[in-house]
Order: C-alpha cells, then structure tokens, then sequence
C-alpha cells in the first residue's frame, strides 16, 4: 500500500474520531434557555455541523483508504514513507522548537536569537562549505540576526520582543 | 465621474516622499519574498501585517498592498529563471518562462512578465474602482442567509480549485479551518467554547499566529526538507521586452485581465487560477497554440498578466462584502480589522473614500513593479544566490516576533507552533492550504451568520434555499460539489461529449 494512502488511512481515522468529539461536545455546550436565550442561536449549533461535515467527510476518506487497501493489497510493493529527506525535516523542527520553547524566556531575546542562528546555520551548512567557513559564516549571521532583528523592531516598529 | 476624482485625489494623496518611500520597500520586499521559492504572498502579507500593527492604517495598508502585488509578481522570476514558481501563483509562468530562459531570452522573458504583471494590476485596480462601488450596493441586500451561502461556498470552492485531483482533501482542510474559527468566546452570547477552562484558548486561536504558522514555519520546513536548488548567474542582455510583442498582443492581455479579475473576485480562488485561467484561453486562442510550452511570450504574458489582474480582483469581495478572494487577501482582510476599517456592505456608507484609497495604493504598487522590476532585475538576482540555510533562521526569527507583538501572548508563539507543524504534515499529505485559511477567516461569519438566520426563520431552512441570491449561492455551492464527484463528472462528460472536460478529472 502506497505510504500517502496509508497515511489518509490513519489521518480519516483520526479525522473520524476528531469530528465525533466535536459533534458530541457541541451537543453537550449549555443552549442557555435558563438566560431566555433562543435555542436556535444555542452555541453548539455551527460547530456541531460542521463536525458532522468533517465526519462525514472522515468516513469518506476511510472508506476510499480501505477499498484502496485491499486493491492494492498484495503485489504493490511500499515506497519509502517520505520522498525526500525526512531528516533534515526533523532537525529543522528541532532547532525551531528548542529556540521558541527552550531558549526564548530563559535567555535574552538577542542571546537566544544569535545562538539559534548559529546552530541553525552551523547545522544546515556543513554540506554545502567547509566547516571553518560555515562556522564563520554561522557566527557573522547570528551577530547580524541579533542586533538587526532586536533593533529593528524595538526601535524602529515598536513592537514587544519575547 | 465622482468616484474617479476620488481615485485621482487619493493617488494624489500618497505622492509624499515618505508613502513613496513605504511604496518602495514594501514593494522590493514583497519581490524578494516572492522571488524566494518556498516564500508565498501569504507569508509576506501575514508576517509584515503582524510587525506594522502600531503604524497608522493607511502606511499600513499601504505597505501591505504593495509587499501583496510585489510577491505575486516577484514569483515570476524564479519561474523563468529556475523553473520554481517563486509563489503557487506563478506556476504557469514556468510553462513557457524557463523555454524563453533556455533559450537565451531570459532578460525578455522577465521584461514580458513585468510589464504584463503591470498591465494586469492597472486593469484589476480600473475594476476595483469600477465595480467596487457597485458590488457594496448589492451587497447590502445580502441578509444572513445569503452570508452562510457565500462562507459555505467560499470555503467548498475553494476546496476543489486547489485539489483539483482530490477535492476531498481541499474540503477536508476547509472544514477544518471552519472548526478551528469555532474555538473560543462565540460573538453572540461570549461562551468560550472548546476552552475547559483555559483563558488563553477562550481568547480564540489568533488568525495571524495560525497564518504565519501555516505559511512560515511550516513552508521553512518544506523548504529545508528538499534538496537545495540551483542558482542562476545571469538574466542575459536584454531586459526590456520588444514591444511588439505587447502591443500585437493586446487582446491576450486584455482578455487575461478579464479572466484573472473574476478569478479574483469568486472568493477563495484567486491569483494560482487566474494565471491558470488565462494561460488555457490564450492557448485555446492562439494561431500558434503548438509554441505554448516551449517559450511562448504569449503564454508567459497571458499567465503574469493573469495572476497579477487577480490581484485587485480579489481584494473587490474584501472591500465589499468582508469576504477574501484568495488566501493573502484573507490576511489583508484580518489586517484591515485590526486597523479598526470595517469592510463589508456598509463600507461606502461608513468609509466612503477606503475603495479609492485602497486602489490609489494598487495603482502606486504597480508603478513600483514596472520601475523596480525592469530597473533591478540583475541586482534582484542576488537575493536568489542567499543559501537557505541563512535565510530559513532569520524568517523563523521573524515568525516568532510576528506571532508575539500583537497581543504579546507567549499562547500565540504556541498556536503558531502548532499550525506550523500541522500545515507541514497537512502539506506532506496533499491536503491544499488556501481552503485551510479561508475556513478560517470565514468560521466567525459562517457562524454568527447562521444562528442569526436560524433564529429569523424560526430554525426553518427553507429561506436559505427560496430567497433567490441565496438560492443561487446554494446552486452554485452544489454545483461545485458535484464537479468534485467523479462518476457525476463522468456522466455529464458522457451526456454532452464534451473532451473537453476530461481535462478537469
């Protein structure tokens, strides 16, 4: 089974199950009669369609998934799961994710911002140049990065830095 | 008569050295944003709306329209120089573009898509002035009913333009955007819906955090996910376009207007069509259709003018009826909010003079286009040779500034987070952005619109299908549907024998 049909398998499924909560918890929202509100414009009423929506269009999914499935049972044979480099992917979420929930509030803005490039820069870079260059190049960009972002919003468009 | 003197007082109005000097670096910004493959429109207009948010409105709006038209057009540069449309909307530039580039002709090839890309943005923005007065009026007979229409219609048409093979998946994204705009205090009674108790999910998910999440982070991990991709040297000697080749062609660029306006204006399709759109009709028009594909200027002038004419065209539904035609023009709709202008129906009653300032500032973006893209053409190229890796940690940077300066909630940097890491798995699904945003955009008017009607009819649906503009919204909205569903596609090919639709299965 082809690996982007496998994954609309387990994302109907999800969908699927997403949407039923939904449908369920917008039937559960108070409809606010006690205020003498109309039942109409109870706030569960849009949410819960369009849940139903989403299910219904979850089942479509599941179903197409499975008849695809047993079509393709057999004889196919499975190509990697991601085309591509599912690596550098992973790193790159890993360097955002370690400069926005790790480094950003425990260092100073300018701090966390430069070593962020760097490591971004410095991780990304060594397949492209050598590696005293990218560290140099890595080192110039997150000297640039700090200051240039840090004044530029601070000063110039007077906008709160995290 | 009056409307025009309006415009011409508004042009006037923004001949000051420092709107010119907004006009300038907004434009050659939204070039380079554009030019940069992986760097949509979307992203240029999210992020520059969240850093200008405490400038006045109109430097503002300005600066968005301006960064708007520059990366619709910046695009066209990666396409005839690296066969990459810089922005989905310049996909079909590539067709004929890259040939033209192949060829030697590649300093022709660009000249072609700017001028084309200028006359395309003059001609939306007669439109705007033309018909945006006009729509308002119609408009104000639109009651709620026809509102849950044009949000439901928006949100499926979208869906099936932009997964044309699959519209499941373009719907699937839509509702989805719909469901997300559900979270948080409703605008009816304030209950917080979907928040167990959470003040910061009560306030809602902030529409420009999930922006600049499904469009920045997660196309920053796209585009590091791939292989690098070359860079260019040279856009060859000549620049400027033969002017033969413009003026014989007239009735291609007036035609490509035409079409990528109304591309423009249904909502939620916007510029990726309009360029499509333009580029199939100049084709199907052509004495010499064979040429298309192989560096034809035709086609290249069709495709730019195109996407550059929907422009204005979807900005005509914004101003109009509050309702995006394309996914920037959802961000520049949220930005003209935040900035306290109320478009919808109402807007030549309440600000009667925005329509004309709004298309005085396309026609000074357009200006900028013309000048900086023939004058610049090989400095811009420099902006091609940045390695990604240095440019990829500085838009994140930017990302999580954007996020955070509006409200100054570390809860938006984690929406923003969470929108960019399911744009990513989305997108690595196939699942179409652009419905995603305009769910959205649309979920706040689809619902207080609804319940509204609901509670005028007495929870009778029946005016939702009788009263006649909505009556036509929801055949439309069903025709839609059924074009997505192959056997009834099939079907209707089979009835009329039209090969002609094979096209679109």
């Amino acid at each position: 089974m082809p690996a982007d049909r496998r994954g609309d398998l387990w994302f109907s499924l999800l969908l699927t199950v997403l949407s039923l909560v939904v449908v369920i918890e917008s039937w559960r929202m108070p409809r606010l009669q006690d205020l003498g509100v109309h039942p109409m414009s109870a706030p569960g009423l849009t949410p819960g369609l369009i849940g139903l929506v989403l299910l219904l269009l979850g089942l479509l999914l599941l179903l197409r998934s499975l008849r695809e499935r047993r079509a393709t049972a057999s004889p196919v044979p499975s190509r990697p799961a991601v085309a591509g480099h599912r690596g550098r992917a992973l790193l790159a979420v890993g360097l955002c994710l370690a400069y926005a929930l790790g480094l950003l509030g425990r260092l100073p803005f300018a701090w966390a911002t430069g070593l962020f490039v760097f490591a971004f820069v410095a991780a990304f870079g060594f397949e492209r140049a050598r590696p005293w260059r990218t560290l140099g190049g890595a080192a110039a960009m997150a000297v640039f990065t700090a200051i240039a972002v840090t004044l530029l919003f601070e000063q110039l468009f007077l906008v709160r830095l995290p | 008569m009056e409307g025009l003197s309006a415009f011409a007082a508004a042009i006037a109005a923004f001949a000051t050295p420092s709107s010119l000097f907004n006009v300038v670096w907004a434009t050659l910004l939204g070039i380079a944003v554009g030019m940069m493959p992986g760097l949509t429109a979307t992203l240029g207009v999210a992020l520059l709306t969240t850093l200008t948010f405490r400038m006045a409105a109109g430097d503002a709006i300005l600066i968005l329209i301006c960064t708007y038209v520059g990366a619709i057009y910046g695009g066209s540069r990666t396409a005839v120089l690296l066969n990459i449309p810089g922005t989905p909307a310049n996909a079909a530039s590539t067709l004929d573009g890259y040939p033209l580039a192949r060829a030697g002709r590649a300093g022709e090839a660009l000249g072609i898509a700017t001028i084309g890309s200028f006359l395309g943005s003059i001609f939306g923005m007669l439109m705007l002035v033309l018909i945006a007065p006009e729509l308002a009026e119609f408009g104000l007979k639109f009651q709620s009913f026809e509102f849950v229409w044009l949000a439901i219609f928006g949100v499926v048409i979208a869906g099936r333009i932009t997964a044309l093979d699959d519209p499941i998946k373009g719907w699937i994204a839509g509702f989805l955007g719909l469901l997300m705009a559900q979270v948080g205090q409703e605008g009816i009674h304030a209950y917080a819906r979907f928040s167990y108790g959470s003040t910061d999910l009560s306030g809602g998910l902030g529409l420009l955090p999930a922006l600049v999440g499904a469009f920045g982070f997660a196309e920053i991990l796209s585009v590091m996910k791939q292989a690098s991709y070359e860079t260019v040297r040279d856009a060859g000697r000549r620049i400027l376009p033969k002017m033969r080749d413009i003026t014989t062609r007239w009735w291609t660029v007036l035609r490509s207007s035409v079409l990528g306006t109304v591309m423009g204006i249904v909502p939620g399709v916007g510029e990726d069509m309009g360029a499509w759109v333009s580029y199939a009709a100049a084709r199907r028009a052509s004495r010499e259709p064979e040429t298309f594909g192989k560096g034809s200027t035709e086609g290249l002038l069709a495709a730019e003018t195109g996407n550059n004419a929907a422009v204005p065209g979807a900005i005509i539904p914004v101003l109009t009826l509050a309702v995006p035609g394309s996914a920037p023009a959802a961000v520049l709709l949220a930005a003209m909010f935040i900035h306290g202008v109320r478009p919808g129906p109402m807007i030549m009653v309440e600000f009667p003079n925005f329509v004309f300032e709004v298309a005085a500032m396309l026609f000074w973006a357009s200006v900028a286009i013309l000048v900086l893209g023939l004058a610049l053409t090989r400095p811009m190229l420099h902006v091609l040779r940045v390695p990604r890796e240095y440019l990829m940690p500085l838009v994140f940077v930017l990302c999580v500034v954007g996020s955070f300066a509006i409200a100054s909630r570390v809860f938006d940097v984690w929406v923003m987070l969470g929108f960019g890491l399911l744009g990513f798995v989305l997108r690595e699904m196939n699942y179409p952005m652009a419905p995603l945003v305009l769910g959205i955009v649309l979920g706040d008017l689809l619902d207080k619109n609804f319940r509204r009607a609901m509670v005028l009819s007495e929870g009778s649906l029946e005016p939702l299908v009788t009263r006649p503009i909505s009556a036509v919204l929801a055949l439309l909205t069903l025709a839609v549907v059924l074009w997505g569903i192959a056997p009834v596609r099939r079907g209707v090919a089979r009835l009329f024998g039209a090969r002609n639709l094979s096209k679109w299965q």
